[in-house]
């Protein structure tokens, strides 16, 4: 391995890892901006570096190899994770400026925002156990502080939880590692097929790696964090929370299972069991929560457990790809429109009555991004969850596209729970207007599911 | 001229308008519903004129590209099945407008969502693409949801939530078998007429994908034992909120069996075809016995619709089980024929229950008596609309239903034997509403009691117009439903 390192030429490798790269930049240059209490510059540094690192990504649609000897993977998953994620870490930051404007750390927050993405993207080109780690490790330091911006008790004791949880589950992941390494003598993720017929090797690493990516996506049982530290910080650290280290973590794991072999550990009966329980256990706890944050963070969960559909179906299906980066980018829009209606409105579920009526274009969008989380067409989320059922379906999995489906049923009496009070009660106060970051969210919402052609052409 | 898709959309640019406008008054509102309206019914009525071309395929067929890569357009057109739906579903949503133009409250998303639920209504019924038509079937739910919860009775929030969850359960399976046609298709195809000219699937995969969709559409017809959303929708549902419901989304479950069970399971159909019998002669009959057992008018004819839309459902079923060519056809044609009898009947008597409710504040039969005298013209319009709807002969139900059975006998004489007894139940029932409600003595308090008038009358005398002509002349419209299922089967 080392001795063909040394011949190859590291600059080309580099150049397709330019959306990384730039991202890191961004966030030392927000950082170094903030240092000199310029924290305005750290805003639009911020802003600008990661649209212009998702530029980066578009010469490298259709490409499917890998660098650095084959740990880092430049293919469909880990370009479009920089496509979607890096747009959605900006609408993130713009999302959370009027939160953290004038306070002390302000340029931190969005330098933290763009490093914790890093860890995102590392995650979703990962081709080596040592990079899933890095991605775990790397977009799990950044939401700590993320989390405990607020420094009140509430802040301090979700960062905890999170810290605490996130180092257990993290060795966690190590360990089961161990044993692929020791069974395969490698440590790429493209060697995994030499686990065949090694039973114990392979289940003790599957089970190390659905405990570390399962924190990090918010996968039940491994969810318990996530209502707490979305609760604690600024809203925007929850709608970042729920959408860049999810989808990460969840291409991440995409990347692991597909070069596993047919019968490891019977990985596929053991990712649908936990879809299954994800989005049962999500909208059912969803159903009875009364603060919208928790509510959506439990909606998050159960969001988690549909692109489980498609991780089941990879290799299986022609549509898993494609499906995985559908939904990837519609529930990034779809989420991140959600949370910043809820951003302005107020986190009480009492705090939305008579929203629709006081300002209808703001709770159009509400219904909009609602009902695609729910998968009503024609918005991005219904083509996101056809494409899942019918790799689930393309995959033998029938049984996981009913489950799938009641719980959409089980999802809309989540979010009706959101739209009735909007609706059915006269405002007693001024309500907001719709934010910059929830219209553009809701105008995707919308394009990406008229012209999804556009996305679905670009993945293959 | 692309004169269908013209009549699905325009409906939709008025709702638009509504929203650009920024609360525009109600006037302004309900003229723009009327104009919207009006003009999609003249352009289905264009779509009529123009008629259709061959015998069994899709006439006037308009199609754009939309996801090819998934194999997706937007394709459009109509044969004897759909188009008298649409033509049903554009006078319904026309005269449900003229019925509401009394509407003050919030009239302008009134309207709005009228509009916009009219054009999923068409679309559903002439999508030739399966995404398109999940895409239009799934979006009725959303402005019927907004329609009940928004300008309901009472109870018009749980009914709307119930609504709502109940037939997104039904619309979920047919999803997932239209992903199943999708997946079995070889090249991978969203089109409807490859589906129709060669059912892609076989065997348990094609009998699952049947299932889906027998729950589905199920639920949308309803079928007993899928039917509890529908009294609570119907009686909450403001009055042209009920006429759509019964009159236009009903029919798209029934539609759906005939396009998607029996056009692209065909097999799987025929093979379960004695037990969706079973469950449409209990739906029918349940139906019957139910309405008989209610004392409010509005709900009485919510569930008249049970009982009306299992004998569309048995004639369907014999249609999948019949062998030879003439009786699937003869099943066929009062099936359709019974779809469109049902939106004019019904709806005519939802909006003479509404009218009633709206002038005596109540829809009790306990409480009314005698009102002929005091109400002539509405007494009159409701005992014309529900000698329809018991089957009389010369009124529109009589050809459907006589086909219907005659169809059935051919395959089940003793199904058909039993189900006939819900006629006598329905004549029963309405005979004791006509004489509770308009015979007898009159009470004082309803003497006062203003007759139909304006709107309410312009838009109740077109439908019994229908009713009437349909009875008399059902062959105008038998000759276009007879041309395309005369070819539907093996």
């Amino acid at each position: 391995m080392s001795g063909q390192m040394a011949q190859m030429p590291i600059g080309p490798d580099l150049l397709r890892q330019l959306p990384a790269l730039i991202t890191v930049a961004t966030a030392v240059l927000a950082l170094v901006a903030q240092m000199v209490a310029r924290p305005r510059w750290s805003l639009w540094i911020t802003l600008g570096g990661l649209l212009v690192a998702s530029a980066m990504a578009v010469p490298l649609l259709g490409a499917d190899e890998t660098v650095f000897a084959g740990t880092y993977r430049v293919d469909t998953l880990s370009t479009w994770a920089a496509l979607v994620l890096l747009p959605a870490t900006a609408l993130v930051v713009a999302l959370s400026e009027p939160e953290v404007r004038g306070t002390p750390r302000e340029g931190a927050v969005y330098s933290l925002l763009a490093f914790t993405t890093v860890g995102a993207l590392v995650l979703a080109g990962a081709g080596d156990v040592m990079f899933v780690v890095l991605g775990v490790l790397i977009s799990s330091l950044g939401a700590f502080g993320l989390v405990a911006y607020g420094r009140d008790d509430r802040a301090t004791e979700a960062a905890m939880k999170y810290f605490v949880f996130g180092s257990v589950s993290e060795a966690a992941m190590i360990f089961g590692l161990t044993f692929w390494f020791g069974a395969t003598g490698s440590t790429l993720l493209g060697d995994l097929w030499r686990l065949e017929g090694a039973r114990l090797p392979a289940a003790a690493g599957l089970l190390g790696v659905l405990v570390g990516l399962g924190y990090k996506a918010a996968i039940v049982p491994f969810h318990f964090w996530a209502p707490d530290a979305y609760d604690g910080g600024p809203v925007a650290v929850a709608a970042y929370l729920s959408v860049v280290p999810k989808v990460g973590a969840l291409f991440g794991l995409s990347q692991v299972v597909s070069g596993l072999p047919e019968s490891a550990a019977n990985w596929r009966f053991i990712v649908a069991v936990l879809a299954v329980l994800s989005m049962t256990y999500g909208n059912l706890a969803a159903l009875v929560q009364s603060n919208v944050i928790r509510l959506l963070a439990y909606s998050s969960i159960a969001q988690a457990g549909y692109f489980l559909l498609g991780v089941v179906a990879l290799g299986r299906s022609p549509l898993a790809l494609q499906s995985l980066v559908v939904f990837g980018a519609a529930y990034a829009a779809m989420n991140i429109g959600t949370f910043a209606i809820i951003a302005r409105v107020g986190r009480d579920i009492h705090s939305l009555a008579g929203y629709g009526r006081a300002s209808p274009v703001g709770g159009a969008a509400l219904v909009i991004c609602l009902l695609s989380l729910v998968g009503v067409p024609p918005l991005a989320g219904f083509f996101g969850k056809l494409l899942l059922f019918s790799a689930a379906l393309d995959a033998d999995f029938s049984w996981l596209a009913v489950v799938a489906i009641v719980n959409s049923v089980l999802s809309l009496a989540v979010y009706l729970r959101l739209l009735v009070p909007a609706y059915q009660l006269p405002a007693d106060k001024p309500m907001p207007s719709l934010g910059a970051v929830a219209a553009t969210s809701t105008a995707l919402v919308v394009a990406l599911g008229i012209a999804i052609q556009v996305l679905v052409s670009r993945v293959n | 001229m692309p004169l269908l898709s013209i009549a699905v959309f325009v409906p939709f640019l008025g709702a638009i308008a509504l929203v650009l406008l920024r609360k525009p008054g109600a006037r302004t509102a309900h003229q723009i519903g009327l104009v919207a309206s009006g003009s999609s019914l003249l352009a289905s009525a264009g779509v009529a004129v123009r008629g259709l071309s061959g015998a069994s395929e899709f006439s006037q067929v308009e199609q754009i590209d939309w996801i090819p890569s998934l194999g997706s357009a937007y394709r459009v057109g109509v044969d004897g099945i759909s188009l008298p739906l649409v033509l049903l579903t554009g006078v319904l949503f026309f005269v449900s407008l003229v019925y509401s133009l009394r509407v003050r409250d919030r009239a302008a998303a009134y309207v709005a969502f009228f509009l916009s639920l009219e054009t999923t209504c068409l679309g559903a019924f002439v999508a030739l693409d399966l995404v398109l038509f999940y895409v239009f079937f799934e979006l009725t739910l959303v402005s019927m949801y907004f329609i009940i919860a928004g300008w309901g009775h009472e109870g018009a929030q749980r009914a709307a939530l119930l609504f709502f969850l109940y037939t997104l359960l039904g619309s979920l399976p047919i999803l997932l078998g239209i992903v199943a046609l999708y997946l079995g298709s070889d090249p991978h195809t969203f089109d409807i007429r490859q589906m129709i000219a060669a059912p892609p699937l076989a065997g348990v995969a094609a009998t699952l994908t049947f299932v889906a969709f027998l729950v589905g559409f199920g639920i949308k017809t309803p079928v007993f034992p899928f039917h509890t959303w529908l009294p609570a929708a119907h009686v909450e549902a403001p009055t042209a909120g009920s006429v759509v419901l019964a009159g236009v989304l009903l029919k798209l479950g029934t539609y759906g069996f005939v396009r998607f069970a029996l056009q692209m399971t065909p097999d799987a159909f025929r093979a379960a075809a004695p037990w969706v019998a079973a469950l449409a002669v209990v739906s029918a009959l349940y139906g019957a016995f139910v309405a008989l057992a209610q004392t409010d008018l509005k709900r009485m004819v919510a569930y008249t619709s049970v009982n009306h839309m299992g004998y569309v459902v048995l004639a369907i079923a014999a249609a999948a089980a019949a062998s030879d060519q003439p009786v699937r056809a003869l099943g066929l044609d009062g099936a359709v024929l019974q779809m469109v009898s049902h939106g004019v009947v019904t709806g005519a008597l939802f909006l003479l229950v509404g009218a009633l409710q709206d002038r005596a504040g109540t829809r009790e039969m306990g409480a009314f008596g005698g009102l002929l005298r005091a109400v002539p013209l509405l007494g009159w319009a409701f005992i014309l609309a529900a000698f329809a709807s018991l089957g009389l002969p010369g009124l529109a139900h009589f050809p459907a239903e006589f086909q219907i059975f005659l169809g059935a006998f051919g395959v089940w004489p003793v199904a058909s034997a039993i189900v006939v007894l819900g006629i006598l139940v329905t004549a029963g029932l309405y005979l004791r509403a006509i004489q509770a409600t308009f015979l007898g003595e009159l009470g004082d308090r309803w003497r006062a009691l203003p007759d139909l008038h304006g709107s309410d009358l312009w838009a109740v005398a077109p439908l019994l117009g229908l009713a009437v002509l349909i009875g008399i002349a059902p062959g105008v419209l038998l000759d276009v439903i007879h041309r395309t299922v005369s070819a539907v089967g093996p």
